[in-house]
């Protein structure tokens, strides 16, 4: 019987430069296609997303920061699970991990009213790529229809290969660098660490212990499994707010 | 008992109520729904041995080190290699998502080969004396370059042209202070992963008007006047003082001041947005030239070819005395402005240009031939700005181009007459004959020395993933530095001073780009201006309104975008060739509404 893991996620913003690779990578990975013409920061999929959040002062005293917000694999009274009709959200008790199946959602959309981060996305299309680039879809991760709610599920696809590759080798645990989602592979800056945060000597352990980690509304009680961290007093204060700054007035 | 037909309708409505207390309904819905997952119109992805290969980015000129996973040799990921002494395995977005650029819907498929060939050779025969023909070659450094050198060296009146290409690289490794005059150097300067890779040893003071990424993570930001940068760089030379620096930039006196004190402190190096700025000769002052400012290398070239023709700038050419252009935009690189390139053409001039987009001067040529695209080609990437030893990489195709292409390099040789061969495999000979430096192999992750390995060998693992590394030698000093530094005139009616939000990159982009410009408000799309509220406010411009942007090079339709984190006086731009073409060779804009 192997222990029981956490995953979790620490994110260090005053590394990340918004530079979007970690939203590239988990497109890649994931499957997730090209906004149609109509799409918009409202109607995309993208199952992470940097946020650019300032101080709200005026220039040149303004200061900026990009803040990756993805499903934050609530360990507790997880909102989405809790108001799914379907069963199609559930929390693996092996992992931690929050997953989404989308062959059961109906796309009511309760979850994504419930997800008090903005985590989750609604397919308002059917997923197409330009001619010929379905050649480098990713044979891991199915494609989800139009009609219902997707969401990052830490690179699920990811952890079953390690599942095989420990199972083919013996072995009833899986080795760390193994499994990896997309997103901290791909992050240049070094911003973001993944690993089980039951383990005391991952240094997404030791991260979530810093004094400048926080949670966003961590007051909410929703026990997010990832930690943020920053050294500036008016980026930890934005984890409090109701939803990121930058949501509204979008420049793209 | 009869059976009536209300008794009939009674029991038809209560089983109808009752089973929908049962989960027969809604298990019947959850299976419409498994149904509906497999719609035919939903792509399958393709299943098959899964397996890796190596090859080297050249959608910049960092030439970063990736490793794609395939799937029957299809690749249908990217990352970075990790043991790679520069590239550090690190990507950028483009970078991660390079291998849907053959899919592009935009791509230039195809291209009128013989009749732009044809109207070439009549160019030339028909050419009065004094014409040139020339090749504007928008990624010099690389061995097609050498390749388009040598054809025109064999041509009479040929004229190789490139933008300028800086003579020197920059060690951040050995700087303790790096001061950026906008030098983007955590969004596009560089190789991403070794400029990171350093950062923690270096204090980072960035000197510009808009709090760019770069700025957001120095670790002082300097919010100074637009096109005061001269003052500043003065007063940081000691040639005037700081307070009158301060009365010309906007920036605090102690904030200037702290900048010299870190200057002073220990090795510091002076970057630039633009690697042939002027400010660049502040290095000079600081002691950097030969420490954190040495010499570019190369790698080794066959002897012969150093008889090929000089790398000239776009202004060195005479006025319209180009017959024939032959622009290699088959990569993306820097943008010589189409104003910058027209005065040179002569009337009848004919333009050829190889690209794989219609955007660029694909909009100004007669003739636009299909390039083959990242990862299609195989070519090899020049030192970037940050590598300091001479290093030669190959980026292996990792697929056969799906639309017939030309290959710019061939077709100039073969306009030139010079003979057919393989210039990678004849530089990677001279490589190996030099038998300098070590040959780094990404499958193992080993680094051997060139004369342990045969010629043959060598030019296997460049290709399969690999590259070759000089020996670290001696550092030897860069040539010195222009010491004028020129500031945009004012113009009564441009009073905007522009200024670039994202680099502007040419060529085409994944269309998963969208995730990153209209999905999210990450960055910036090819047609959007960013504006201070007091600048709209007084043009009657609002967020998201349609608006016309106006420099002295022309007019341009753009969506207006209200921030306040853009200082009156200025206008922030996006990318792309359009943006460059208008703002490249101008600095000063006005936004009125369209």
């Amino acid at each position: 019987m192997t222990a029981h893991k956490r995953y979790g996620m620490s994110i260090d913003i005053d590394k990340c430069n918004g530079c979007g690779a970690c939203m590239m990578a988990c497109a890649v990975e994931n499957n997730i296609p090209p906004a149609p013409e109509a799409a918009n920061d409202r109607r995309g999929v993208t199952w992470i997303r940097v946020y650019k959040v300032d101080n709200h002062l005026a220039y040149p005293e303004r200061r900026t920061a990009f803040v990756p917000v993805l499903c934050q694999q609530c360990g507790h009274d997880t909102p989405c699970v809790h108001v799914c009709p379907q069963q199609a959200v559930d929390v693996d008790p092996q992992t931690g991990i929050v997953g989404q199946m989308p062959e059961r959602c109906l796309g009511c959309r309760y979850c994504m009213v419930a997800c008090p981060y903005h985590a989750r996305y609604f397919n308002w299309w059917d997923p197409k790529w330009p001619a010929g680039m379905e050649k480098t879809l990713n044979p891991d991760v199915a494609p989800r229809m139009r009609g219902v709610v997707e969401k990052c599920n830490f690179c699920h696809g990811r952890w079953h290969a390690a599942q095989q590759k420990a199972a083919a080798a013996g072995q009833s645990e899986i080795d760390p660098a193994d499994y990896v989602p997309a997103c901290v592979e791909a992050c240049p800056t070094g911003a973001l660490r993944f690993g089980d945060l039951n383990d005391s000597s991952a240094e997404v352990a030791q991260d979530a212990q810093r004094p400048e980690s926080f949670r966003l509304l961590e007051k909410i009680g929703t026990e997010p499994k990832i930690h943020y961290r920053s050294r500036r007093d008016w980026v930890r204060e934005i984890a409090s707010a109701p939803r990121p700054e930058g949501k509204d007035g979008l420049r793209g | 008992m009869t059976t009536t037909r209300r008794n009939l309708l009674k029991f038809v409505g209560g089983g109808a109520a009752g089973a929908l207390l049962t989960p027969a309904p809604w298990r019947l819905i959850t299976d419409t729904a498994l149904w509906s997952e497999n719609w035919p119109g939903i792509p399958r992805p393709a299943r098959g041995e899964i397996h890796a290969r190596f090859t080297h980015c050249t959608l910049c000129p960092a030439g970063c080190a990736v490793r794609a996973r395939c799937v029957n040799g299809q690749p249908v990921s990217l990352a970075g290699v990790k043991p790679h002494p520069i590239s550090h395995g690190a990507l950028c977005p483009w970078g991660i998502a390079g291998h849907h650029l053959p899919y592009h819907p935009a791509r230039v498929r195809q291209g009128p080969v013989k009749e732009a060939l044809a109207a070439v050779a009549r160019a030339i025969s028909q050419r009065g004396a004094g014409e040139r023909i020339a090749v504007l070659d928008l990624r010099p450094g690389r061995t097609v370059s050498w390749t388009n050198r040598r054809a025109m060296a064999a041509m009479d009146n040929g004229l190789y042209l490139a933008p300028l290409q800086p003579a020197y690289s920059i060690d951040l490794t050995e700087a303790q202070t790096v001061v950026s005059f906008g030098a983007p150097l955590f969004d596009g300067w560089g190789t991403p992963g070794n400029v990171f890779a350093a950062r923690a040893n270096f204090r980072l003071v960035q000197i510009e008007p808009v709090e760019t990424r770069t700025a957001a993570l120095a670790d002082v930001w300097l919010p100074i006047r637009p096109g005061t940068e001269a003052a500043m760089a003065a007063a940081l030379a000691g040639e005037t003082t700081i307070a009158e620096a301060a009365r010309v930039t906007g920036v605090k006196e102690e904030a200037i001041g702290a900048v010299k004190e870190a200057i002073a402190s220990g090795p510091a190096v002076v970057l630039a947005e633009d690697p042939a700025s002027p400010l660049m000769s502040l290095n000079a002052k600081f002691h950097a030239l030969g420490r954190t400012v040495v010499a570019r290398r190369e790698a080794p070239i066959p002897e012969a070819w150093k008889r090929a023709a000089p790398v000239n700038e776009m202004a060195a050419a005479p006025d319209g005395a180009i017959r024939v252009l032959l622009i290699d935009e088959s990569l993306p690189g820097g943008y010589v402005p189409w104003q910058d390139i027209q005065p040179k053409l002569a009337a009848n001039a004919v333009v050829v240009v190889f690209s794989s987009s219609s955007e660029g001067y694909a909009r100004h040529a007669q003739y636009v031939l299909p390039a083959p695209v990242y990862p299609e080609a195989a070519e090899d990437i020049g030192p970037a700005i940050d590598t300091v030893p001479a290093v030669f990489r190959i980026a292996a195709p990792l697929i056969a181009p799906v639309v017939p292409v030309v290959n710019p390099g061939e077709l100039i040789a073969r306009i030139a007459g010079l003979p057919q061969t393989d210039p990678l495999r004849e530089r990677a000979d001279a490589i190996h004959k030099a038998g300098r430096g070590t040959l780094l192999n990404y499958a193992d992750g080993k680094s051997t020395p060139v004369k342990q390995v045969s010629a043959d060998d060598f030019w296997k693992t460049l290709n399969q993933g690999g590259c070759w590394m000089d020996d670290s030698g001696k550092k030897a000093a860069p040539p010195g530095f222009s010491r004028s530094v020129t500031s945009p005139a004012p113009h009564d009616d441009l009073p905007l001073t522009v200024v670039a939000a994202e680099a502007r990159r040419g060529g085409l982009e994944s269309p998963l780009m969208s995730k990153l410009e209209r999905e999210s408000n990450l960055r910036m799309t090819a047609n959007r201006v960013a504006l201070s509220p007091a600048d709209a406010r007084s043009n009657g411009i609002e967020n998201g309104g349609h608006c016309v942007l106006e420099t002295a090079c022309g007019r341009l339709s753009v969506v207006a975008m209200i921030d306040a984190g853009v200082p009156a006086g200025v206008v922030e731009v996006a990318g792309g060739p359009r943006m460059a073409d208008l703002c490249g060779a101008s600095q000063r804009a006005r936004v009125v509404r369209a």
